[in-house]
């Protein structure tokens, strides 16, 4: 019988008591909803289409739920004893059925779809041009359940000795385009910066890519997003975006000390690949 | 058409022929639904387990956590949680709703709406529900190997449900189970497809079929062709485990040769699309009828409802790769599949436009099983809207792999297939059982499980729109997602909600089998096949095979005789 109470309270009060605990920060309404801080150049394309799906299908869902609670009102029984007699074959009752599917084929999706697509080729498939701007390349290597970044190092060359490799702590300069090569080492990985909204798988034996401009400086978070064993939770990387002069100043001096400390005799430090 | 004689044999007398190995259809589909209302508990109490772990992280489970926990004192350990999620998932598609609605419904209705007195292959009907049977034994199986149960969700992406990611047996013997049970319901499949072509009762063109059998009728043909391609897949992934094969492995770690880990997601997605679709048609068909059997109304375009099942059944196939859009494929598949996912909103914008149409100046009667169907129309708005986002490929870049597709796939494969069951479930009972539900208590079941579920799946899409991704032990390791602790506190509280509004669902359940209200043969006053027969129905159904006249819907004819709102599927069409 204390036995029955004693779980019966826990059930009871566990809640409560974190609750509580929750309660030392307060939240509004609004911090319970938003999406992570924009920190990307074009975040705000995902953003804006993301706004303007929500406002058109939610002007469709709204006549669905009129048209729910309405009929349910005005026809009920009580007050409409009488069903109309029709099989919504008449030559009106079909064409408004199309003019309904096609409307909102070409109104809403085909709408979204042509954005979509522009935004994809244009600008998330856009790949930087070496030869005409600066871009800061970084090799991401995933493995359970930890990132592997590498930039090169003063040579500009991939996988030699004097790489700057880091784990789980990556750091990039804002106002310049940076371009991720990914892969896994074990299973499936997903790179994903959600402060950039962005995401890529990390397939082993295969290379996948992104893109990203960072505009503001701060430290960020980087997680994995696809399923890749117990800990794939704590699977999580951080991110500083700094000022061009602070990544400079940062770059010049961990070139300098993986020079001098890394250990060039073992091949763990081999793990990258020539930039393609 | 063709018409095949169907002889009656005497009713088995001895138990284990009557009850266990029974050929008969009606007895086959209590037996899928016995197993999937069983099922359906121990998901939904992997479910609880799931919204225990991501409310109060670290905290033991109550009353029960102990026992099952010994060795962390109750709380759920990490490793324990992945088998939970990918458990969960497994039993809730292929052994909850798939023998509830097509294994149950699909056995118990067919016969009975086309006017056939069982199957066209009784023994197969009878060999579909062992495998599965079995089949449900191999998966629970897992969960007692030394390394437990498999871990790697339920789409098993290798290679984490190789060897590198999961050496245990348990992922072993999913792989196995998952086989047997696309056999068993392989097997089930080209049973119904081969009723419905060659019993139907005599008169009774496609057209004439109720929705809901060509609802079934879809779902079997999208089985037949697609759960082979998944037993393919497990096939492969089995020699990958078993025999060091390396289908699936690629990079560093396939040191004997390279294959392909994107291979498997396409076998599986090319299978798991339609699944979506296995799921819902019947649900769908089974709305569609009950809209116009309680609006007393003949169903608003029967016909182009019937086409549009069609078209959605043939588009399912070709739009798998909105799944994949993250893997990045080449840009022209990723622009393709975006744009054949979209047109699927063609025939759904339809659909909801003759249900919506079935209403319309209808006398509406909101008893239990349309308050379901009207449930089901609503979620499955929200989850066929919400579906925009994730084939449109920005958009799905960052919601992917968050709870937003949580909670868009709950909307639509389990909210709207849930309330479609017990739609089904209490709308069919007085045949089943010939018994009627309390119906003061399934409205209480109704409107608990509405709140319940929109609490639970609207708060996943807000979680995921704030960027909290899937299969997280303890999300609130990340800084940027400290903010939804309270949305997931209260995701949490409508789940146990939802639970707890199973209960009564139970209750009614087992009380009205054992003490429920006897029915008359047609307590709707509805006029398909099913309802001209005494209730519970009889063995071998029909004592004389039908002869139809008339359409499914026939209801409102003004002119009918005073006092008589429809008429049987038997009876000739009256006119002036």
């Amino acid at each position: 019988m204390k036995w029955i109470f004693y779980h019966l309270g826990f059930l009871f009060f566990t809640p409560l008591m974190a609750e509580e605990h929750v309660a030392k920060k307060s939240y509004t309404l609004w911090d319970a909803f938003h999406m992570p801080e924009n920190i990307e150049e074009n975040g705000h394309l995902i953003d804006w289409l993301f706004n303007y799906t929500t406002i058109m299908i939610t002007l469709f869902f709204i006549f669905v739920v009129i048209g729910i609670v309405g009929f349910c009102y005005f026809y009920h029984h009580k007050r409409h004893p009488k069903a109309l007699y029709t099989y919504g074959t008449k030559r009106s009752q079909i064409i408004f059925a199309t003019v309904i599917g096609t409307a909102v084929f070409f109104i809403i999706d085909i709408n979204i779809v042509r954005i979509s697509n522009d935004d994809f080729t244009k600008v998330f498939l856009n790949w930087p041009d070496e030869t005409k701007e600066e871009v800061i390349k970084v090799e991401v290597l995933a493995q359970q359940w930890s990132w592997n970044f590498r930039l090169a190092g003063k040579d500009g060359v991939f996988n030699t000795e004097d790489d700057v490799v880091s784990t789980n702590d990556l750091r990039l300069p804002i106002g310049k385009k940076v371009y991720f090569q990914v892969t896994s080492k074990d299973v499936i990985h997903s790179f994903w910066i959600p402060n950039a909204r962005r995401k890529v798988d990390a397939i082993p034996g295969r290379i996948t890519r992104m893109w990203m401009k960072f505009t503001k400086e701060g430290k960020w978070d980087i997680a994995c997003a696809e399923m890749c064993g117990t800990h794939h939770y704590l699977m999580k990387a951080s991110l500083t975006t700094y000022s061009n002069e602070d990544f400079k100043n940062w770059l010049t001096q961990a070139q300098n000390h993986s020079l001098a400390e890394n250990d060039r005799g073992t091949q763990d430090i081999y793990w990258g690949w020539n930039w393609n | 058409m063709a018409f095949f004689e169907q002889h009656i044999h005497d009713e088995p007398t001895n138990f284990l022929k009557k009850y266990i190995f029974s050929q008969d259809h009606k007895i086959i589909g209590k037996q899928f639904l016995w197993m999937g209302i069983f099922f359906l508990g121990v998901g939904g109490l992997m479910a609880l387990m799931i919204r225990w772990t991501l409310a109060f992280p670290g905290q033991a489970f109550p009353v029960i956590g102990q026992f099952l926990f010994p060795d962390t004192a109750g709380v759920i350990p990490p490793d324990t949680y992945a088998m939970l999620f990918t458990m969960h998932g497994t039993i809730m598609i292929f052994y909850a709703i798939t023998p509830i609605l097509i294994g149950a419904f699909g056995n118990f209705l067919i016969p009975l709406m086309i006017g056939a007195r069982d199957m066209a292959f009784p023994f197969m009907n009878m060999a579909s529900f062992w495998i599965s049977f079995v089949s449900g034994i191999v998966l629970l199986m897992g969960l007692f190997t030394p390394l437990g149960a498999a871990a790697s969700g339920w789409t098993s992406y290798p290679t984490l449900s190789t060897l590198i990611g999961d050496p245990g047996q348990g992922q072993t013997l999913w792989t196995v189970a998952i086989f047997m049970l696309g056999v068993g319901s392989t097997l089930g499949s080209i049973n119904y497809i081969t009723t419905i072509i060659t019993l139907r009762a005599p008169g009774m063109g496609y057209y004439d079929m109720p929705l809901s059998v060509w609802g079934l009728f879809m779902t079997a043909v999208l089985n037949v062709i697609f759960l082979p391609v998944l037993g393919a897949g497990c096939l492969l992934l089995l020699f990958d485990r078993l025999f060091g094969t390396t289908f699936f492995l690629a990079g560093a770690i396939a040191t004997n040769g390279s294959g392909d880990p994107v291979l498997f997601q396409h076998v599986f997605w090319i299978f798991g699309h339609p699944e979506v679709y296995i799921l819902i048609l019947p649900a769908w068909g089974i709305v569609s009828d009950l809209l116009a059997f309680f609006a007393r109304k003949p169903a608003f375009a029967a016909k182009t409802t019937a086409l549009c099942m069609i078209c959605i059944t043939a588009l399912s196939t070709l739009v798998y790769g909105h799944h994949m859009f993250t893997t990045q494929m080449s840009p022209l598949l990723t622009q393709t599949f975006m744009t054949l996912t979209m047109t699927i909103s063609i025939p759904s914008a339809i659909f909801f436009t003759n249900w919506l149409g079935t209403i319309w100046k209808g006398s509406i009667r909101l008893d239990s099983p349309m308050l379901f169907a009207l449930g089901v129309v609503f979620v499955f708005g929200l989850g066929g809207l919400t579906g925009l986002y994730l084939a449109t490929v920005t958009t799905d870049i960052y919601l992917h792999d968050t709870y937003f597709v949580v909670g868009h796939f709950h909307y639509t494969m389990a909210a709207s297939v849930l309330l479609g069951g017990f739609a089904a479930i209490y709308f069919w009972m007085p045949k089943m059982f010939g018994v009627k539900m309390n119906e003061s208590l399934a409205k209480w079941h109704f409107w608990l499980s509405m709140i319940g579920l929109n609490g639970i799946f609207m708060g996943m899409m807000i979680v995921g729109y704030g960027g909290m991704h899937r299969r997280l032990y303890n999300p609130f390791v990340y800084d940027f997602m400290q903010n939804l602790i309270p949305m997931n506190l209260f995701i949490t509280y409508s789940a146990f909600l939802m639970g707890a509004a199973q209960l009564i669902f139970v209750y009614n359940f087992i009380a009205t089998l054992i003490s429920g209200e006897k029915t008359g043969a047609n307590p709707w006053n509805v006029g398909t096949l099913e309802w001209t027969i005494p209730s519970p129905a009889p063995h071998y159904n029909f004592k004389e095979i039908p002869i139809v006249r008339c359409g499914p819907h026939e209801f409102g004819n003004p002119n009918l005789p005073p006092g008589k709102d429809f008429q049987y599927q038997t009876e000739e069409l009256v006119k002036v």
